[in-house]
């Protein structure tokens, strides 16, 4: 099978490898780098499980091709806060507002709000509920994730 | 209460949040074993056929491929719930009877490898007639789906209390109507994946989304032949389950089989089609109702009968084709009720339990007494309080109903949405609506058994608890870590989990029919009290005081009244540690039930020891040009009997609004072509999303139920039903025609009205 080199930043970690051609930037990060935060819901680009941050934008890391993905900045759940970091006020605060049940959607959920509170902290409910619409949660009625994010949204501003 | 609570009844975070929100929750397809390899699927591309040869030869020489198994690999065991259900085989020998349903699978070294396998495998099929509906199936001339089946009917459930016929002659108005329902499907965020692989003991671990591991273990062990101990069902984070776990997945059997056979870990991670096609869904259903009430609106006869298109296989059959009608026995008061209940087999995927069951039955209960209550000029809210259950009553069934908040939840829904007010008053387009339902806490009935926990000490005063039940998402771990918290004075964090483990912990009937916190829960709690007994019993002797005179609060054991007399926790579990006496602490706990009750053959006697009750109000909106719904406010009020974290059980209650409601009654459900699902992913099959929801109002009802842990019941499952039939009834109100197929999507709205208009014309 024909490989190809892929050379990108994942989480401050220069990443110099030989994948697949037709490899996703999901399976590079699950299957490679062993990051497996961001979920396969649907492998179709509809579910939002998936979405990590490539130079600051929210992208489907399932409909992204591992070769897209050449020379970019990719954050993924992982490097926004957990062990040995701080974590991001937007984990604590789905923590503290009951915003996760079985937590599936919840890195992909996190990243989209994350790039919307990049370009918007004082996104309006309005915003963070059209901002998460690509993210299906089934268990939570989406009514503590809106919370959780504003909650944290409130937090960066002070 | 009168009890102070540190942890019960509070709004605390949960505990297992914080691995999800890092990413570093393993679910099982995050799993990686050295050596391991990846499972796939061969599938029938037919509806219904002979299988005539699978010949899997050329797969097997690709190279990478290191195990393929077919029908001939098996022992040909049937799985089924009941022993008089068993029909299902996890890879069929003989026949296939639905589209997709498995023939073969492989394991290779990756997914490439395995993909180009399942084309080399030659399948020859013999295709037969297939039948798509209920009622075709039940007309057809075969041949059966099933040889034992005659006309396809897989269980016929038969009710039949009090004088129905008396009861309409003595009616003063009746009604029958006839609802349908598509299918509704689950669609968990996490798609199905199980992992499999055998030790150097020969034992079996797997990790799998379950309801309950030691569900699973069982028919894995008899399908295997393998003895039971030697089936190791690991906990793994699990990514929802709403009914969609509750079953051994043939894919569970598969992994196994390839596993054994290619003596390497294997992965087998669905697809999402084949999360929909090949997990479980939800039944499409035909029911038709029959009222009769009094002048005051008080129901005097009921009469029910139901077909539900039950898919290829029984699965949980008998149980599915009870549980709606169950649900509004125990909702409202009927004396003289009859109901007939069809589970019919058709070529189509399997049917199982789902968390918003038998919607256009609910539905149809809810919007008929609507309909009668305006031939009586009595409004929706007091046809409901006429007619609602209330503690200490007994169901047709023959279940005592020991505590019902169902009057304050619909009193309180009905204040919140202001529907004094807003009833009858609202401007064109508007319309608002309400439901009622009731859920049963566990139904054991010869299947299950109670819940088993144990607490183990550590020698710094910090506890491991042992026990069965396992967390699909729902917050069970969180349940569990407060109860024993709160018994035993410690902080949560103190308390450790080994739960959801058929090799380490003991028997539980699984998180399904809502049971987990009323076994599992009462099993954790009465194994800290028996630990804090004999901690009790320890710092007693050494306090000079009387066991009964002491509590346990902040890691310390108090003298009551008396701040100064007091021994750390960790002081006294050393003392039983060199006394010879180490401190621990077991518990038990099996609901009270009449066992002798069975779904078909016997449906009487006491079906679960609690129930909840749920209210929803909904005010909605359409537009008369696009028949679009906008749902504008929702409460949602359920008697839990007692919430031990309002937090989590408000959670509970919105999801439910959005499936039930906002999903279940708008949006969702499957259309096929022939036995082919046609809209198997969510581009088509539209669950909620954030900017569709509308505001809710979760209000928690506390009836505080006797045999409860704290009194509590279980959480969200009345409220999805509920929400269902709330959205049906206001919209019915707002464009003042009653649709009676579900859901309604803009299409069937628009029709309804042009039908009106074209009416009102005449």
């Amino acid at each position: 099978m024909k490989k190809i080199p892929v050379s990108m930043t994942v989480n401050d970690d220069e990443v110099d490898i030989y994948v697949p051609a037709h490899w996703t930037l999901l399976d590079v990060l699950r299957e490679e780098l062993e990051l497996t935060g961001a979920k396969e819901g649907c492998g179709e680009g509809v579910c939002g499980s998936c979405t990590v941050l490539m130079d600051g934008h929210p992208v489907r890391s399932c409909l992204t091709l591992a070769a897209e993905a050449r020379g970019a900045r990719v954050l993924t759940v992982e490097g926004l806060g957990g062990p040995g970091m701080e974590l991001d006020p937007l984990q604590q605060a789905f923590i503290e507002k009951g915003a996760v049940q079985c937590g599936f959607c919840t890195p992909g959920m996190l990243m989209t709000a994350k790039a919307l509170l990049d370009s918007k902290p004082e996104a309006t409910e309005q915003e963070v509920r059209e901002a998460i619409s690509g993210n299906i949660c089934r268990c939570t009625g989406y009514a503590k994730i809106v919370e959780a994010i504003l909650d944290a949204s409130h937090k960066s501003e002070t | 209460m009168d009890k102070e609570f540190t942890y019960i009844g509070k709004r605390v975070p949960r505990v297992d949040s914080l691995s999800r929100v890092t990413g570093e929750a393993v679910f099982a397809a995050d799993l990686k074993l050295p050596r391991m390899l990846v499972g796939k699927v061969k599938r029938s591309h037919v509806a219904h056929a002979r299988i005539v040869r699978v010949d899997t030869s050329k797969a097997e020489r690709l190279r990478g491929v290191k195990a393929v198994v077919t029908g001939r690999d098996t022992a040909g065991v049937k799985w089924g719930v009941f022993r008089y259900t068993q029909d299902m085989e996890f890879l069929p020998r003989d026949k296939v009877r639905y589209f997709g349903e498995e023939i073969a699978a492989v394991a290779a070294v990756d997914e490439d490898t395995a993909l180009e396998a399942l084309e080399l495998i030659e399948v020859e099929l013999e295709e037969l007639p297939a039948v798509f509906t209920p009622l075709d199936a039940m007309a057809s001339e075969g041949p059966w789906i099933h040889d034992e089946y005659p006309n396809n009917v897989n269980v016929h459930v038969e009710i039949n209390v009090g004088d129905v016929e008396k009861g309409f002659e003595e009616s003063y108005l009746v009604r029958e109507d006839t609802f349908t329902a598509a299918e509704d499907d689950y669609f968990m965020g996490e798609p199905f994946a199980v992992v499999a692989r055998f030790d150097d003991g020969g034992n079996l671990e797997m990790w799998t989304p379950n309801a309950g591991p030691h569900m699973k273990a069982k028919p894995l062990s008899n399908a295997l032949r393998m003895p039971l101990n030697k089936v190791r069902v690991r906990k793994i984070a699990i990514g929802g389950a709403f009914g969609g776990r509750s079953e051994i997945s043939p894919a569970d059997y598969i992994c196994a089989l390839l596993a054994r056979k290619s003596a390497r870990p294997v992965k087998l991670i669905y697809t999402r089609e084949e999360n929909t096609v090949n997990v479980r869904m939800g039944h499409a259903l035909i029911t038709t109702i029959k009222t009769g009430v009094d002048r005051e609106g008080r129901v005097l006869a009921r009469d029910i009968t139901c077909y539900m298109d039950g898919g290829a296989y029984s699965s949980t059959g008998p149980i599915a084709t009870s549980v709606p009608f169950l649900c509004m026995e125990q909702a409202y008061r009927m004396e003289n009720v009859r109901y007939n209940g069809y589970r019919i087999f058709t070529n189509k995927p399997v049917r199982g339990m789902i968390r918003m069951h038998g919607r256009s039955f609910a539905c149809g209960v809810d919007l008929q007494l609507d309909r009668l209550g305006e031939e009586l000029g009595i409004d929706p809210v007091t046809m409901r309080l006429r007619n609602a259950r209330k503690a200490g009553e007994t169901t047709p069934t023959g279940s005592v109903v020991s505590s019902c908040g169902l009057t304050e939840c619909i009193e309180k829904a009905a204040e919140k949405i202001e529907w004094r007010k807003k009833y009858g008053n609202l401007p064109p387009w508007r319309g608002i609506g309400i439901g009622i339902n009731s859920v049963q806490t566990g139904f054991p009935l010869g299947i299950r058994g109670g819940s088993q926990a144990f607490i183990k000490f550590n020698e710094d005063g910090g506890v491991t608890l042992n026990s069965g039940v396992v967390d699909n998402g729902q917050g069970n771990d969180q349940m569990l870590v407060q109860v024993v918290a709160e018994e035993l004075g410690l902080p949560l964090e103190d308390v450790n989990l080994i739960t959801a483990d058929t090799e380490l912990t003991a028997n539980d009937p699984g998180s399904y029919s809502m049971v987990s916190t009323f076994a599992g829960g009462n099993a954790a709690r009465l194994a800290a009290i028996d630990a804090r007994e004999k901690l009790f019993r320890i710092a007693a002797e050494a306090l000079e005081a009387n066991p009964a005179d002491l509590v346990l609060k902040d890691r310390k054991i108090f003298v009551a009244g008396s701040p100064d007399r007091f021994l750390p926790l960790t002081k006294v579990v050393r003392m039983g540690l060199i006394q010879g006496r180490p401190v621990s602490g077991e518990g038990h706990f099996a609901p009270k039930v009449d066992h002798r009750r069975e779904w078909v053959s016997n449906p009487h006697g006491q079906l679960s020891e609690a129930f909840s009750f749920g209210a929803t109000v909904a005010e909605v909106e359409v537009d008369p040009d696009t028949g679009q719904v906008r749902v504008l406010e929702v409460a949602a009020a359920q008697d839990c009997g007692f919430a031990i974290n309002p937090m989590v059980v408000e959670g509970q209650f919105e999801g439910s609004v959005a499936m039930g409601g906002q999903g279940g009654m708008l949006t969702e459900y499957h259309f096929w072509d022939g036995g082919r699902c046609m809209n198997p992913t969510q581009l088509e099959y539209k669950v909620p999303l954030a900017a569709d929801m509308p505001r809710i109002h979760p209000i928690i009802v506390e009836s505080n139920d006797p045999g409860g842990p704290y009194g509590a019941k279980e959480a969200g499952m009345s409220i999805a039903m509920s929400a269902a039939q709330a959205y049906a009834s206001a919209i019915a109100d707002a464009i003042g025609v009653t649709i009676t197929d579900f859901p309604m999507t803009p299409d069937k709205i628009l029709e309804a009205i042009e039908k009106r208009r074209q009416e009102e014309r005449k």
